[in-house]
């Protein structure tokens, strides 16, 4: 696909928009199953209305990021890191579907290993952004 | 010119550019998630978008405190960026433009903080009056701007 040269980073532009806002939202949910944060709203509604953004967020992640990868495939396609990126994802969206679930049951308590998991989440999205980044520092030649 | 010359000769800025860049830069993209994010967050509660049941002071409270943390971080790893080519950055328009949207975000801010926010109590719950409407609004439209032209930097 041909692409005029403000396309890149215009796409780039709204692929680390739709980030910020997960990253956030990821943060505000982690928080939750700590208890702070924004504590006052229950851990299941506020579960549910930040995990459904996440949700929304990646799927605008994944049109701009198809359409990055269209942009310039060989970049991608032969480069470890992005499959490093893609793992990382799909941990940071089965815990997150798992945390959803979990937060879905209205506990009275939210045991250790949710805890843990959520604060795991974080460090994910954060490698998820740092092997992101460096997709354009890999040289796979 | 003086002194960004030196600046980008010592040799802090020598070793971001010749190896520590793309660990600044990824981290500089982490920190700028947290700042843009939990500042949209709050002005989508200003533009009565989201969060409409919970007080603006609470989840300002509450977001804010992060927004700094993470404004820290991204000026620490934004500056370390700017000292391995100080010269050729600060002639480059995206940077200037995006400099000047920071700008424009911080006088947005001051004046919410200074002006608009001393009469929250009458608004903290419910639909915020146009003066937090638009100031919301402004600062959205400010740190998209300082995303896009933060991105398009590296392509001039």
């Amino acid at each position: 696909m041909q692409l005029s040269t403000w396309a890149i980073p215009a796409i780039q532009t709204v692929h680390i928009l739709a980030l910020a806002l997960l990253f956030t939202a990821a943060l505000i949910v982690a928080l939750r199953f700590w208890g702070k944060g924004l504590a006052v709203e229950p851990l299941h509604l506020l579960a549910r209305r930040f995990i459904r953004t996440i949700w929304l967020l990646l799927v605008v992640l994944a049109v701009t990021g198809i359409l990055l990868i269209t942009a310039e495939p060989f970049r991608t396609i032969s480069n470890p890191v992005f499959y490093l990126k893609m793992i990382l994802l799909l941990v940071a969206v089965g815990i997150t579907a798992w945390l959803s679930v979990v937060s879905s049951r209205q506990l009275d308590r939210v045991a250790a290993p949710h805890r843990i998991a959520a604060a795991f989440t974080m460090l994910l999205w954060i490698g998820i952004m740092f092997a992101g980044r460096f997709i354009a520092y890999y040289d796979p030649y | 010119m003086n002194f960004l010359e030196w600046l980008q000769n010592t040799s802090l800025a020598v070793a971001v550019g010749e190896s520590w860049f793309p660990w600044v830069e990824a981290a500089h993209v982490v920190f700028l998630a947290a700042v843009a994010g939990t500042i949209f967050t709050v002005d989508a509660r200003l533009m009565g978008f989201a969060s409409k049941q919970m007080r603006i002071s609470y989840l300002a409270q509450h977001m804010l405190p992060w927004t700094w943390a993470a404004f820290i971080g991204a000026v620490i790893t934004g500056g370390l960026m700017f000292m391995a080519n100080a010269v050729g950055y600060a002639t480059k328009a995206p940077f200037l433009i995006k400099m000047g949207l920071l700008l424009g975000a911080g006088l947005n801010m001051v004046y919410f903080q200074l002006v608009t926010y001393r009469g929250v109590a009458g608004w903290d719950v419910g639909r915020p009056p146009a003066a937090a409407r638009t100031a919301g609004f402004i600062s959205m439209v400010c740190w998209i701007g300082v995303v896009a032209f933060g991105r398009w930097i590296g392509f001039v």
